[in-house]
């Protein structure tokens, strides 16, 4: 990557990232093949700031949001000092146990295929996320709170007449709603969209983005949100382009 | 937390689950019936292996040992014993109505405190009965028949006094009991109950003679056995016709259909084991014709022994029955100090405690063998069913992999949503103790269930399909145990539990070591 892109990449904002990605690179196997998907990402995401990567398939968008949700972590090559910084904590170091608090505390993940677990119900399929985050005995004592935060999400969402449904007997739309829920049930300060409107229709998709950013703009949510529908990137405070595995328009 | 909430789903809301559950039910269920059963067919065994014989004999074989009085009044003067009894036990041959002649256990006993030591009152066959016998459903048993309930009364007394009425005098004459199955004579039916026949004799000209006699009224036997001389070396043959008042069954096929009770006397003086004048050895013992002068008459008359004592009577055998709720042990070596003290009042007479120490022996040393061999069959059975029971840990393996694998998209949300790796593992494992727990209970309550009704849907199937598993024709006891023991219900459950969780640990692990984002990119 050019000295110019990578200063692009990281932004002029003068304050201080809340996350911050340097020289990362994922290879993937397949079976005996090694498939580089990153190639030497730079990235800078301030507070409160809203980043679009953009990307065509293949191109490592989703990659990139794994390792900075903490859910993958870069290639350890010689002399590649990859890291993925959250404030000051570099993920790249963190144990296990640390990346799933990150996890469970910090971030909140939006997919693509919304991901619901299919036995619960929609209140449960958001709370889980309470409960996995405060445990056995932390949840006993937060439970009315995150139960009546769950319901204040879904209300919010026009899914308070949904709650014991199951997923299959949501649409769509209502699917990706809950699963937002899910992901802001623990009040992250960041979240991560993997294509969250990519399996719906233009206008559900244009409600899902319209929800999701009027939480942003009320919490002071951080968001980087992957896709490759231009429409959605032109709303973005700041728009990253990754071809091949890398960062190559800010 | 999360854990709880998606077991309780995964549990009420899949098919495989409930396969898992069924596996580890049906076997815990047929650990727990085999089990039982073979246990309760032992426990049948071994009470009835105590039956006629107390909990402890003092035994010395062929010359048996003098005192047994003397013995027995110290036995009963302990805290600890209950009652004590002479017996006499040797083998002989026994000519039976139809002149077969068989081998024979022979057993001298003095009925009223042999009755005191041992269960032997309430083994007598013939006596009168107001309950059918479980299998008796048609209440077939001659037993039941007011018809008979004078003559079968008279017949249990005269089988518990070991004595009977002469059939032709009327005069009460010493008799023997035997058992059910010596004669040949008491055809057992299909309910457990014998019906006597009239014996047939064969004649030399090839055909048969039909005698009217039925045992315990008017039947007798020919007894052979060997006499003792003073130093309990068998001399001459010793017949006598001993008339027979009952027949017993003990529940031990091989003493039923090979032992008779004959009165303790009329044993003592079969093998000269009886009180007798001990009289002076001398040169002169060689020559029959050995005269002396008799001063009262002054006439030289044939040459008398000198009578120099008496020889007390003598038995072989002891048997003692300790204080209900004592251990055994604990009688055991009270009557080995008893016998210690009893072998110190009469030294020089009777055996001595060192020699006497291995003989003085608890009802399960003597029928150790049985015993064993039961234990053994009981094992090798239970080994034979764990190991086809430990397949239930591959099936669960193979039912749990299955699951973890339909739910790997599930693992990769979690690991998401920021559960950890232990966390994972730990929903797979609570996920098989879950069914474990629902599938040992409901396998232990169809276990006791199917036991605790054991002969009654064995009846069913027998009416149903022809399928007689336990013919008490064949089987010595009438019906199946059916007895559920709790502790063995607690291993079984225990252990079908912790089968399940076995199963549930590999993939439990592979879910937890499973690359989230590999999980959630699982198609």
């Amino acid at each position: 990557m050019s000295t110019e892109l990578r200063q692009s990449a990281t932004s002029t904002n003068t304050t201080r990232p809340v996350l911050s990605v340097r020289d990362v690179r994922k290879t993937y196997k397949l079976g005996r093949v090694k498939v580089p998907v990153l190639h030497g990402v730079d990235l800078d995401v301030r507070k409160g700031e809203w980043v679009t990567i953009l990307g065509a398939s293949g191109s490592g968008k989703s990659t990139l949001l794994h390792l900075m949700g903490g859910l993958d972590r870069p290639d350890k090559n010689e002399g590649n000092a990859a890291s993925v910084k959250f404030h000051d904590r570099e993920l790249t170091r963190e144990s296990k146990h640390a990346l799933d608090r990150y996890r469970a505390d910090d971030v909140g993940f939006v997919f693509q295929f919304y991901h619901l677990l299919p036995e619960l119900s929609v209140l449960e399929n958001v709370t889980i996320g309470g409960m996995i985050k405060f445990g056995r005995l932390g949840y006993r004592s937060h439970r009315h709170e995150i139960v009546d935060r769950a319901t204040g999400l879904l209300d919010r969402f026009g899914l308070s007449h949904r709650l014991k449904h199951r997923p299959a007997e949501l649409s769509g739309g209502e699917r990706q709603r809950v699963a937002i829920a899910r992901a802001l049930i623990n009040e992250p300060s960041l979240l991560l969209a993997d294509e969250p409107t990519g399996n719906l229709d233009l206008k559900t998709g244009e409600s899902i983005l319209d929800a999701i950013i009027e939480h942003r703009q009320e919490a002071g949510l951080t968001l980087v949100m992957v896709t490759h529908d231009e429409r959605i990137a032109e709303r973005a405070d700041r728009v990253i382009r990754l071809v091949d595995g890398r960062v190559s328009e800010d | 937390m999360y854990q709880a909430l998606l077991t309780k789903k995964y549990l009420t809301r899949k098919v495989m689950p409930m396969l898992a559950m069924a596996a580890v039910m049906l076997s815990v269920a047929t650990i727990l019936i085999t089990w039982s059963v073979m246990g309760g067919f032992l426990k049948t065994l071994i009470e009835s292996g105590r039956t006629l014989v107390g909990d402890v004999a003092i035994v010395w074989p062929n010359v048996g040992f003098a005192h047994y009085d003397d013995l027995i009044e110290r036995l009963e003067s302990d805290e600890l014993i209950v009652a004590a009894t002479p017996t006499i036990e040797t083998f002989g041959l026994i000519q039976l109505p139809d002149d077969r002649i068989e081998l024979i256990s022979i057993k001298g006993v003095d009925a009223s405190s042999y009755t005191r030591v041992t269960d032997f009152a309430d083994t007598m066959w013939w006596k009168p009965i107001t309950k059918p016998t479980p299998k008796d459903h048609k209440r077939a048993d001659l037993r039941l028949d007011p018809m008979y309930t004078t003559m079968l009364g008279q017949m249990e007394q005269n089988g518990i006094a070991m004595t009977r009425p002469n059939p032709l005098t009327g005069e009460i004459e010493e008799a023997g009991v035997m058992g059910i199955e010596v004669t040949g004579l008491n055809r057992r039916l299909s309910w457990g109950g014998y019906y006597p026949l009239e014996p047939n004799r064969a004649l030399p000209d090839g055909g048969v003679e039909s005698i009217e006699t039925f045992m315990p009224r008017d039947g007798q036997v020919g007894l052979t056995i060997l006499s003792l001389d003073s130093s309990g070396r068998p001399i001459d043959p010793v017949m006598r016709t001993i008339p027979i008042a009952n027949e017993f069954q003990s529940g031990l096929y091989e003493v039923d259909q090979g032992t008779i009770f004959v009165p303790l006397d009329v044993l003592q003086r079969m093998l000269r084991l009886d009180e007798a004048q001990r009289v002076e050895s001398t040169k002169d013992d060689e020559n029959p014709f050995a005269t002396e002068f008799d001063p009262e008459t002054g006439m030289v008359i044939p040459k008398m022994k000198q009578v120099i004592g008496v020889d007390p009577a003598r038995v072989t055998t002891v048997l003692v029955r300790g204080k209900e709720g004592v251990p055994l042990e604990q009688i055991h070596q009270r009557v080995k100090d008893i016998y210690n003290e009893f072998a110190l009042a009469h030294m020089g007479e009777v055996p001595d405690s060192f020699n006497m120490e291995r003989q003085i022996k608890t009802w399960e040393d003597l029928n150790r063998t049985m015993i064993s061999a039961v234990k053994k069959e009981t094992g090798l059975v239970l080994f034979i069913f764990g190991i086809v029971s430990f397949t239930t840990v591959f099936l669960v393996l193979a039912i749990f992999w299955s699951m973890a694998t339909e739910k790997t998209k599930d693992i990769g949300i979690l690991r998401a949503l920021g559960a950890s790796t232990p966390g994972i593992a730990w929903l797979w494992i609570r996920y098989g103790a879950s069914i474990g727990i629902v599938g040992s209970i409901v396998g232990t309550a169809l276990g006791y269930l199917i036991v605790d009704n054991i002969n009654a849907i064995h009846d069913w199937m027998g009416r149903t399909t022809g399928l007689v598993i336990w013919d008490p024709q064949q089987y010595y006891f009438i019906e199946i145990p059916s007895e559920v023991d709790l502790s063995k219900a607690i291993i079984v459950f225990v252990v079908g539990m912790l089968t399940c969780v076995l199963g549930a640990l590999i993939p439990a692990l592979h879910s937890a070591r499973m690359d989230p984002v590999k999980a959630l990119r699982f198609e």
